[in-house]
């Protein structure tokens, strides 16, 4: 009997449109998902479907926007959510390819654009949208095709404009002045008094033969406060090369040990004394916060370091560490960029150098063209700030909101 | 080790049987009672040995700082060979790895691109080499690099064009005339004087915080009057901080209190 | 706790009235002593702190509090999303900062999940997870045994890479998270129908306080992706956050007192839930004392610094 089921389903297929007292339906007609019901219960449709290309994107994306549905928010107002529904042909099959809620008048449709992905979608090919809206009872009325519409990706993202502008005025500026110290021109830089203190705080350990223990926070190797202390730490280390004193990094990160041990073994070649240098004093601890800050404590305790040097990226170990370096009785210099530890570094150090003065103490030190030539263009850039603030100050009291919207940066 | 000593220690692990004890006796009868009542105990004895710190540094303290270290130390190994080499990289370049590792496969058209990190995690390791040790800088570099360029963007909009944008704020607030503003003049939090005299504050505040960080000019004139209302501005801020920072500590005292006072000697509620 | 009466007063009140004379009378202690010129040692201060921290919470003190805009901007936001909207939280703490930060991812998952939306569980710490499971626990287990793992709720665990997490979900959600935490395949979750990115969410809440936390949520999801960001943070960084509020930052919940605010708050709008624990408003009531007592001794402080600087001056 093989056809058994066939007639099984299409009696059961009678008895239910029997008894929704409706005509049996053709299931080549409409929708596949659609379920015949008195066509007074379904919802409105949203009109007005458009479909275009995502802009500024890297393509595989196609956004639509329509105007909701009367039944939204008005009328009967039991539309709860819409589909979204796309073809490669307006005549289907649709398939669903997400959803969005009630109220919400556009959505993007961005697929994946690996091949090897189920939900890719390829750039430069006709699709086609219906947007349904449904009904808390599941009813889905369907919109008008949209389409056909194309994704494919811009080469520039326009709402950037403002982010390039910046970037790229910036560059020059560092360009140039980078060219004008390497020329020997004098770029100055104002004293920081946490720099001048280095140099006496080596001496006063020197004397009383105790060590220097250098901490470089918890940042990682690419931040750029730990890649200033990086600069402070080959000053030190030079001077300590020099001093004969002993010095003590320990280490929160691998990487950030990796580039402190090079540091220092080139400091106390630069120093002309590559033998005294101990691959021992720069180590790694642990990268868990507070256990790092309990075993440089105890570090501090048992060495009773004459100077405690604290410079990079601190978080919740700051006062911790500082407080502990004050009760050994050491003198203690800080730096660092994270604002919230600033004020830890200020009650419990000696000298603390304030956010960016981090950045130009590196500058101060090393009077590299390089970091001379960055610190003068970052001033410059400060400068912009300054009289941009100012025209964007006068233009939002006088009420012209097209300064504020060409600064303004799009996704 | 002194006298002293031996009976501090002696109290220490008294208390600390009967402590277990106790635990073990009032736990789950049904439940792990006696690992319970240990795994408490230990918590509260460990949380104690730091505390001790603030006496003054001691054999406890330093076996709980060990311990902390040690533990914590191995469990970051761990973990970033599950979750960075096993969870992100396995399934990206080999099926057979995948299943060997019980994760789930994850094919792609891009993958080989994963094997970029993986040879430059090889060359780090290459500083283990006493010769080769300089091929490690290569793989540094483009860490550094490359994060530092991702960010630079990100910070560039957000942090940089974002904040500036944030300053525009109209110093004339709902202005309506001189004398709207005085008949209507109050230190409402709402009102319009107060909204004026906040817009100013952050204005001359970022005006003047940013003259405090040039560097490449003298801190004299009007510009280092400038400079000294913005190392001010800085000063009310780090203030404010600070009140928010002894929250925070205090929070984490209570945290911990919380635990010996209620969850060991059950004396709060 | 009991709630008897001593001599026709309440205990609780008299608790109260016990534990502020005795710091009280300390404190006078202390600055007679200073006045005297005799040093104090730093145990003392532990000492007092410790008292006035422990003491409340012996006694059950609390306060109520009333909701700041920055903290109602979260709650009313959460407020006003449809019913099945996606809400992501993302553990970003560890058990250091959970005494902190642990209330506020009850009370915001709790009220997401009785306003029916779709939560969407992840981690950028690793020890974050153990911090989730908790929430699943206290809140979903006990408050929501009806909501299904799935469905109204997912979890997708830990991954590494921080910030690199962040850039690759703002623009492809499977890339990082090909499963859940069960190894439920992405596209088998009902709940994450119509989700591909960040994008796709209506409202994205990072609990934490390190690195990385709601700054990077900012930085890498909330401004390029143009997603609703909000968070709640430990106290020692909240301040760095309010520079965001409101263009960049939806609302925040900064350290205990946000997290009591937002509690105070929620209970106050869903009476259903009166008798839910509350443990950011149990921890203002010794914070609260606490910082009577660390302003006494600033005031002291200033006090003597002030008076060795005249002796100074004469001299």
């Amino acid at each position: 009997m093989r056809y058994r089921p066939i007639l099984l389903f299409l009696l059961i297929l009678l008895c239910f449109t029997t008894a929704l007292g409706q005509e049996p339906t053709d299931e080549t007609e409409g929708p596949p998902d659609t379920v015949v019901v008195d066509s007074s219960l379904l919802p409105a449709p949203v009109t007005n479907l458009q479909a275009r290309d995502t802009e500024d994107d890297n393509g595989h994306s196609v956004t639509l926007t329509w105007d909701v549905s009367t039944d939204d928010g008005s009328g009967r107002d039991d539309v709860y959510m819409y589909m979204i529904y796309r073809s490669m042909s307006p005549e289907g099959p649709f398939d669903s390819v997400g959803v969005a809620m009630k109220g919400a008048t556009e959505h993007v449709n961005s697929s994946s654009k690996d091949r090897a992905q189920p939900d890719f979608m390829p750039d430069h090919t006709d699709y086609y949208y219906q947007v349904g809206a449904v009904t808390v009872g599941g009813l889905i009325t369907r919109s008008d095709v949209a389409g056909p519409v194309q994704s494919y990706g811009q080469f520039f993202n326009m709402g950037r404009i403002p982010v390039f502008v910046f970037v790229v005025v910036f560059c020059a500026l560092v360009v140039f002045f980078v060219a004008s110290a390497r020329k020997g021109a004098d770029l100055y830089v104002r004293p920081l008094a946490g720099i001048e203190a280095v140099d006496d705080a080596i001496g006063r350990a020197t004397e009383m033969g105790r060590p220097i223990l250098y901490v470089l926070g918890l940042g990682t190797a690419e931040m750029v406060a730990t890649i200033a202390s990086f600069t402070i730490l080959g000053r030190v280390a030079k001077r300590v090369a020099e001093y004969q004193t002993k010095l003590i990094v320990p280490c929160y990160e691998s990487i950030v040990m990796a580039v402190a041990q090079e540091v220092v073994k080139s400091a106390y070649a630069d120093a002309g004394r590559p033998d005294d240098y101990d691959e021992d004093s720069v180590f790694f601890v642990t990268s868990l916060q507070f256990a790092y800050v309990a075993a440089v404590n105890g570090i501090m305790l048992r060495e009773l370091p004459a100077t405690n040097v604290y410079m990079g990226k601190f978080f919740a170990e700051s006062l911790l560490l500082a407080e502990t370096g004050s009760i050994a009785g050491s003198i203690q210099i800080a730096g660092t960029d994270e604002i919230a530890q600033i004020p830890f570094f200020i009650v419990a150090c000696d000298y603390t150098l304030i956010g960016e003065e981090l950045y130009a103490a590196s500058a101060y030190l090393g009077r590299e063209p390089i970091l001379l030539g960055s610190l003068k263009a970052q001033d410059l850039a400060k400068a912009a700030v300054v009289i941009i603030a100012l025209a964007g100050l006068i233009a939002t009291t006088f009420g012209w909101p097209g300064f504020a919207e060409a600064l303004h940066v799009e996704n | 080790m002194s006298r002293t000593g031996i009976v501090v220690f002696l109290v220490v692990c008294v208390l600390f049987v009967v402590s277990w004890v106790v635990k073990a006796g009032t736990g789950d009868p049904e439940g792990h009672y006696i690992r319970d009542g240990f795994l408490v105990t230990f918590a509260a004895f460990l949380t104690l040995a730091i505390m001790s710190f603030m006496y003054k540094d001691n054999p406890y303290y330093k076996f709980a700082e060990h311990l902390f270290v040690g533990v914590s130390a191995a469990y970051w190994m761990c973990l970033a060979f599950w979750s960075t080499l096993v969870g992100n990289l396995v399934p990206r370049i080999s099926e057979r790895l995948s299943n060997a590792f019980m994760v789930p496969h994850q094919p792609g058209e891009y993958n080989f691109f994963f094997y970029i990190p993986v040879i430059l995690g090889i060359l780090l390791l290459m500083r283990l080499s006493p010769k080769g040790g300089w091929i490690s800088r290569w793989p540094l570099a483009f860490i550094v690099g490359t994060t530092a360029g991702l960010n630079f963007v990100r910070y560039l909009r957000s942090d940089f064009i974002n904040q500036i944008n944030s300053t525009f704020l109209p110093l004339a607030v709902d202005w309506q005339g001189f004398g709207h503003f005085f008949s209507n003049l109050s230190l409402n939090a709402t009102g319009q004087f107060v909204a004026m005299f906040g817009n100013c504050v952050i204005f001359f505040g970022v005006l003047c915080g940013v003259i405090y960080f040039f560097f490449s000019k003298e801190h004299t004139g009007w510009f280092g009057r400038a400079s000294r209302v913005g190392i001010w501005v800085l000063m009310i801020t780090f203030g404010a901080s600070f009140g928010y920072t002894v929250m925070g500590r205090i929070s984490l005292l209570v945290g911990r209190l919380t635990f010996l006072l209620r969850d060991w000697l059950g004396i709060a509620s | 706790m009991w709630n008897g009466h001593i001599w026709g007063m309440k205990v609780h009140n008299l608790g109260v009235i016990l534990v502020l004379l005795v710091i009280g009378s300390g404190l006078l202690w202390l600055l007679a002593r200073a006045l005297r010129g005799k040093e104090v040692d730093r145990r003392v201060i532990f000492a007092f702190i410790f008292v006035s921290v422990a003491a409340p919470l012996l006694i059950t003190m609390t306060f109520t509090f009333r909701a700041t805009p920055i903290v109602e901007a979260v709650f009313d936001k959460i407020e006003s999303l449809p019913p099945g909207s996606h809400v992501l939280i993302s553990y970003d703490f560890d058990p250091a900062m959970a005494p902190e930060v642990q209330p506020m991812a009850n009370v915001l998952t709790r009220h997401a999940l009785v306003r029916n939306h779709k939560v969407i569980f992840m981690c950028l710490f690793a020890t974050g997870q153990g911090q989730l499971n908790v929430t699943l626990r206290d809140v979903i287990a006990a408050d929501f045994p009806d909501k299904l793992d799935g469905i109204d709720y997912v979890n997708l665990g830990y991954k590494a890479g921080n910030e690199g997490v962040l850039n690759v979900i703002v623009s492809d959600f499977k890339k990082m998270f090909p499963t859940d935490v069960n190894t439920v395949p992405f596209d088998s979750i009902e709940l994450l129908d119509g989700i591909k990115s960040c994008k796709d969410l209506d409202l994205v809440i990072s609990i934490g306080g390190g690195l990385p936390g709601l700054k990077e949520w900012i930085l890498f999801v909330g401004d390029p992706g143009g997603v609703p960001t909000a968070g709640g943070v430990a106290a020692v960084v909240a301040p760095q956050l309010y520079p965001y509020y409101p263009r960049q930052l939806l609302g925040l919940l900064g350290g205990v007192k946000g997290a009591a605010e937002y509690e105070s708050h929620f209970r106050e709008r869903y009476p259903q839930f009166d008798d839910m624990p509350t443990p950011a408003i149990i921890m203002m009531g010794p914070q609260t004392i606490a910082h009577i007592v660390i302003m006494s001794f600033i005031v002291i402080g200033n006090i003597l610094y002030f008076r060795e600087r005249r002796k100074g001056r004469r001299v």
